[in-house]
C-alpha cells in the first residue's frame, strides 16, 4: 500500500521524535551476546571440528601464541582453549566475528562452519568436513597442513 | 512479494539537512540480510565500546531472554507476516511487524474492536539513541507509527493500533505519539501495553502538520 507522508510532516515529527528510542515488541529486545552459550545444534557436529582446526591451523601459520591471539581478536584466552581443543564447544557469536574480522573470511561463512547458523551451503559443510579430516592439530605445520588450509580457505573466502 | 514504495524523507543528524529515504510496505530478505550482516555487527561493537568504557553489565543494551539464534529464526519467520521497512542510503534502518487479525483493543472505549497490533519495532543501532552518539537518522518511530495507523485505517479500524513498548521507549509512545498506557503486562514481560484510539491517531497526524 502507498502511503502519502508529506516531507514536512516527515520533518517536523523527526524534530519532536528527537534521538527517542522506539522499540516495541518482545522480538525488539536486544540478544543477549555474553554470558548465555548457544543452544547445542547435533547436527553440526563435523563443521565444529573444523571450526577448532581451522582457527588452530590460521593461528599457527601466523605463528601466533594463543595469548597473542586472544589479545589482537580481543577474546578470551579460555574461549580460544576451547575452541581449539573441544570439538562440542560451541564458540560466542561475538567470538566468531571477531575472529573472522581477524582472519578476513565472510563472517557468514564461518557462522556456518562454527554451526552457529543453519548450513546453507552444502558445499562449504562438504568442505569444512574434508579440511577436518586432512588436517592433523600436530605442533608443526606440515606442507601437506598447510595446502588443506589453503585449500579451505579459498572456499571460504568465497562471498556469495 | 510485491513491495510498493512510499517516498518520506529522514532527518540526517549528521549532515544536519534532511534525506530523502523509502517507506516499504513489507519485510524482504533484503532487511534479514541488513539485520544480519550490519545491524548485528554494529551492536556487538556498541556492547563493546560499553564495555571497555567501565559500563555496569546492568546498563547494556541486552534484553533478557533472547539469545542471537532466536531471534533471527523468529525474523525469519515474519517474513510472511504483514510489515513495514525504512530504506535510506541503500540500507534498511527501522523495521516493524505488524498483524491485524489476532489482538483486540483493551480500552474500554474500545474494548474487543479489531486493531493493528505491532509486533515488533526496531530501530538501526546506529539510529539508537544507547548505542550511538549521535544517533544518525531520525524520525523512523513517527514514520513506522503514521504507517500503522494508516494499515489500520485501511482495514477500517479507523486508526486503532496497539504494541508492547521496551522501556526505554515508553516516553515516545506516551508523549511524541499520544497513546494510552495502560500498564505492565504480565504476558509480555512486563512490557508497558499502549492503545491508540481513532482521535489519538488524528490528534497524532495533526502533530506532525502543525509549524
Amino acid at each position: 500500500m502507498r502511503i502519502e507522508i508529506t516531507k514536512e510532516w516527515c520533518l517536523r515529527m523527526a524534530e519532536i521524535e528527537a534521538n527517542a528510542e522506539i522499540g516495541a515488541g518482545l522480538y525488539a529486545l536486544d540478544p543477549v551476546f555474553d554470558g548465555e552459550t548457544m543452544p547445542a545444534n547435533e547436527t553440526n557436529e563435523e563443521p565444529s571440528i573444523a571450526f577448532g582446526r581451522f582457527v588452530r591451523l590460521m593461528r599457527r601459520d601466523r605463528g601466533l601464541t594463543l595469548e597473542k591471539l586472544a589479545e589482537d581478536t580481543d577474546v578470551e584466552i579460555s574461549e580460544l582453549v576451547e575452541i581449539e581443543d573441544d570439538t562440542h564447544h560451541k564458540p560466542e557469536l561475538r567470538t566468531v566475528y571477531q575472529l573472522a574480522n581477524y582472519f578476513k573470511v565472510p563472517r557468514s561463512n564461518l557462522l556456518q562452519v562454527a554451526g552457529l547458523t543453519a548450513p546453507r551451503d552444502n558445499r562449504l559443510i562438504d568442505e569444512a568436513v574434508r579440511f577436518a579430516a586432512r588436517s592433523e592439530s600436530v605442533a608443526v605445520l606440515t606442507p601437506e597442513e598447510r595446502a588443506a588450509l589453503e585449500a579451505f580457505v579459498a572456499v571460504l573466502s568465497e562471498e556469495k | 512479494m510485491t513491495i510498493t514504495v512510499s517516498p518520506i524523507f529522514l532527518f540526517n543528524a549528521e549532515r544536519s539537512e534532511p534525506e530523502a529515504a523509502e517507506l516499504w510496505d513489507g519485510i524482504t530478505d533484503q532487511q534479514l540480510g541488513d539485520w544480519e550482516g550490519e545491524w548485528v555487527p554494529e551492536l556487538f561493537k556498541a556492547v563493546q565500546k560499553l564495555h571497555r568504557a567501565g559500563v555496569e553489565r546492568r546498563h547494556w543494551p541486552q534484553s533478557r531472554h533472547w539469545n542471537w539464534r532466536k531471534k533471527t529464526e523468529a525474523l525469519q519467520g515474519m517474513l510472511a507476516h504483514l510489515g513495514f521497512s525504512i530504506v535510506c542510503n541503500g540500507m534498511t534502518q527501522g523495521m516493524m511487524i505488524v498483524d491485524t487479525t489476532m489482538k483486540r483493543c483493551r480500552i474500554e472505549e474500545q474494548k474487543g474492536k479489531n486493531l493493528v497490533y505491532v509486533e515488533f519495532v526496531e530501530n538501526a543501532p546506529w539510529n539508537r539513541p544507547e548505542l550511538a552518539q549521535p544517533p544518525l537518522y531520525r524520525g523512523i518511530g513517527s514514520i513506522l507509527v503514521r504507517a500503522a495507523i494508516a494499515l489500520s485505517q485501511e482495514e477500517e479500524f479507523k486508526g486503532r493500533i496497539g504494541l508492547h513498548s521496551l522501556p526505554q521507549a515508553n516516553s515516545f509512545y506516551a508523549n511524541t505519539c499520544g497513546m494510552s498506557d495502560l500498564g505492565m503486562d504480565p504476558d509480555h514481560q512486563d512490557l508497558r501495553y499502549f492503545e491508540m484510539t481513532p482521535e489519538q491517531a488524528e490528534a497524532f497526524i495533526a502533530k506532525g502538520n502543525q509549524p
